[in-house]
C-alpha cells in the first residue's frame, strides 16, 4: 500500500504551477459553425500578446486550418507523421508567415480519422505543452472518432455556437459529452444583431439559457471573415476594427485578464458597423 | 416515437416509424435519427437496407448525411444510386467538397451540385468565388444556387419549410432545383433568383 516510490509521483501531482503550457480544444458538434476561424484567430490574437502558440488541425482527411492561415504552400509533414514517427515534431511545425511566435501543425489530407492513436495524440499533446504556452486544438465536426482524437490531449474546451436552433442542439450535446472536466468556455459566431431586434435570431442571451455557459466572446456575421479567411490572412491580424478587438478581448479573457462583458462592446459596435454595411458599402 | 436504429434493430417497422408531415399531406415523411446513440449503432449495409425498404415506397429519399467523411457518411452514401454535393462558395468548404466528391466518385456515384450561401455583391465585388469559379473548381454539374439569405436562418429556427414560404423568391428556387431532380430542363435564368442574381447568371452556361 505505502510504497516509498509514492513520494516523488506526489510531489509532480502537487506542482500545478509548473510553467506548462494549456491545450484548449476548439468544437461545437454542428459543421461550418466557425471552428476553424476561430482557432486561427485566436491563435493570431494570443501571439500578438507575445505568447507561444501551437495550432494543430484535428481534422484529419478534411483539413482547412493551413489554408484559413494561408500556410497551405509550406505544409510538407502533417499530425500523422509525426504519430507515426515518420518525421519530427520539429520538422511537421510550420512558422507562420505574419506571427514568428506562432506555429501550425497541419492535419493528413490523404488519410482517415480512425489512423489516429489517441493515447499517442495525447502523448503529442502533451508534448506541445511542454514547449507552447497555448496548443489549440481545432476540432472536426460530429461526435465521432475525429471528435476524440481532437479532445484526447486538451485541458480545456472552447465550443463554438451560432445563433441557431440547429446549432445549440449540436453544441449542448457535445456539452454534455465533454462534462465539466473541460471547462468549457462558449463563443457565439455569426451573430447578426439587427436579426435579433426584429426576433427573427435567437439573442446570445437565448442561446445561453439553453447552453449556459461562461461566455468567452461574442462574434458578428461580418463579410470581412469570409473575405480574410478565403485570403488565408485572419481578421485578427488586422490593427482596425471591431471583429479583431473582439478576437484580442477573447484572448485577453482566455489569458486570464479581466475584460468588459462580450455582449456589451459587440452589440453597440456591430450595429454600427451592420448600418455601414447596408448603407451601401459592399 | 420510433427512430432509424429502432428500425434497423427489428424493433418496429419502417412504416411506423416514419413520420407523416402533414403540411404536405401524404407525400413527405421523416425518419428521425436517434439522438441517443453513435453513428456506428448502424452498419453501412443496414443503413443501406433502411433505404432500400423507404425506396419501395416512395419516389425519392433523400439521406441527410452529416458532416466530415467517417463512420456516418460512409453510412449516408452505402444506399444511395447518387448524390447531391452541397458547398458554400468559400475556398475551405470547396476543399472538402472536393475531398468528398473523390470519395464519392469512387463509389461511381453520379453528383451534382447546389451552391448555397452565395453573396451576389460579394461576387461582384470579387470578394466571393462566383457559380462558374466553382462549378470549373469541382467540375461538377451545377444543379442549383441559393443565396444567403436571413429568412432561410429564420425560417429553419422556426421550423418551417421554405418550400411553403410565402415569399416566391425563395420558394423559386427550391421549386426549381426539385424539378431538376425529376429530369426536367430547368434552364438557369436570373429568374432563378429575381433581383439577386441578375446579371450573374449571364455567363452561366444552362444545364
Ligand atoms: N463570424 C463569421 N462571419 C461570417 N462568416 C463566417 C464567420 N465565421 C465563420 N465564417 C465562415 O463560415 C465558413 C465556415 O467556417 P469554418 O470553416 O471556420 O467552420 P468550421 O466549424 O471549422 O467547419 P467544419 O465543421 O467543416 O470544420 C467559413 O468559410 C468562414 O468564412
Ligand atoms: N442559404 C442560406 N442562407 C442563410 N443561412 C443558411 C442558408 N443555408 C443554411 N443556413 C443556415 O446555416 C445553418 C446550418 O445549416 P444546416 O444545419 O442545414 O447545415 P448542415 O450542413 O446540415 O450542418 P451539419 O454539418 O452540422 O449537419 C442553419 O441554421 C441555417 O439557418
Ligand atoms: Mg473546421
Ligand atoms: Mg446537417
Amino acid at each position: 500500500m505505502h510504497e516509498p516510490v509514492a513520494q516523488p509521483t506526489t510531489e509532480v501531482l502537487a506542482a500545478p504551477t509548473a510553467p506548462r503550457g494549456r491545450a484548449i480544444v476548439v468544437t461545437s458538434g454542428k459543421g461550418g459553425v466557425g471552428k476553424t476561424t476561430t482557432t486561427a484567430n485566436i491563435g493570431h490574437a494570443l501571439a500578438r500578446r507575445g505568447a507561444t502558440v501551437a495550432l494543430v488541425d484535428a481534422d484529419i482527411g478534411l483539413r482547412n486550418l493551413d489554408l484559413v492561415l494561408g500556410l497551405e504552400q509550406r505544409v510538407r509533414y502533417h499530425v500523422l507523421d509525426v504519430l507515426e514517427e515518420k518525421i519530427s515534431l520539429d520538422d511537421a511545425l510550420v512558422r507562420d508567415k505574419h506571427s514568428p511566435t506562432l506555429c501550425l501543425l497541419a492535419a493528413a489530407q490523404a488519410r482517415e480519422k480512425d489512423d489516429v492513436d489517441e493515447t499517442k495524440m495525447k502523448a503529442l499533446i502533451d508534448q506541445l505543452r511542454e514547449r507552447f504556452d497555448y496548443v489549440i486544438i481545432d476540432s472536426p465536426a460530429g461526435i465521432e472518432q475525429g471528435f476524440k482524437n481532437a479532445v484526447i490531449g486538451a485541458s480545456e474546451a472552447i465550443v463554438v455556437c451560432t445563433p441557431e436552433v440547429s446549432a445549440v442542439r449540436d453544441v449542448d450535446r457535445v456539452i454534455g459529452l465533454l462534462g465539466n472536466a473541460f471547462r468549457p468556455q462558449l463563443i457565439v459566431n455569426r451573430l447578426r444583431p439587427a436579426l435579433v431586434k426584429k426576433g427573427k435570431m435567437l439573442s446570445v442571451e437565448d442561446v445561453n439559457a439553453i447552453l449556459r455557459l461562461p461566455l468567452l466572446g461574442v462574434i458578428g456575421d461580418e463579410p470581412e471573415i469570409i473575405i480574410t479567411t478565403n485570403r488565408g490572412m485572419p481578421i485578427a491580424l488586422q490593427d482596425e476594427g471591431a471583429t479583431a478587438a473582439a478576437y484580442r478581448a477573447i484572448a485577453a479573457r482566455i489569458a486570464g485578464e479581466d475584460v468588459a462583458a462580450p455582449t456589451v462592446e459587440v452589440k453597440d459596435s456591430f450595429m454600427d458597423r451592420l448600418g455601414s454595411f447596408f448603407g451601401g458599402r459592399r | 416515437m420510433f427512430d432509424l436504429v429502432e428500425v434497423v434493430e427489428g424493433r418496429c417497422q419502417l412504416r411506423q416509424a416514419l413520420i407523416k408531415d402533414k403540411r404536405f399531406g401524404d407525400c413527405l415523411s421523416i425518419l428521425p435519427a436517434a439522438q441517443t446513440r453513435d453513428k456506428d449503432a448502424v452498419t453501412p449495409e443496414q443503413f443501406s437496407s433502411v433505404v432500400a425498404q423507404a425506396a419501395e415506397q416512395c419516389d425519392f429519399v433523400l439521406v441527410d448525411c452529416p458532416a466530415g467523411i467517417e463512420g456516418g457518411f460512409r453510412n449516408a452514401i452505402a444506399g444511395v444510386g447518387e448524390a447531391i454535393v452541397v458547398t458554400t462558395p468559400e475556398v475551405s468548404a470547396i476543399r472538402d467538397a472536393d475531398r468528398v466528391i473523390g470519395k464519392l466518385v469512387e463509389r461511381a456515384l453520379p453528383i451534382r451540385l447546389i451552391i448555397n450561401r452565395l453573396r451576389p455583391e460579394m461576387v461582384r465585388t470579387q470578394d466571393m468565388l462566383s457559380v462558374d469559379d466553382v462549378c470549373e473548381i469541382l467540375s461538377a454539374e451545377l444543379l442549383g444556387v441559393i443565396p444567403d439569405d436571413e429568412e432561410i436562418i429564420d425560417m429553419t429556427n422556426r421550423g418551417e419549410p421554405i418550400a411553403l414560404n410565402p415569399s416566391m423568391r425563395l420558394a423559386t428556387i427550391y421549386d426549381k432545383i426539385a424539378r431538376r431532380l425529376e429530369g426536367e430542363l430547368v434552364p438557369f435564368t436570373s429568374f432563378d433568383s429575381p433581383g439577386f442574381f441578375g446579371r450573374l447568371f449571364g455567363a452561366l452556361k444552362a444545364g
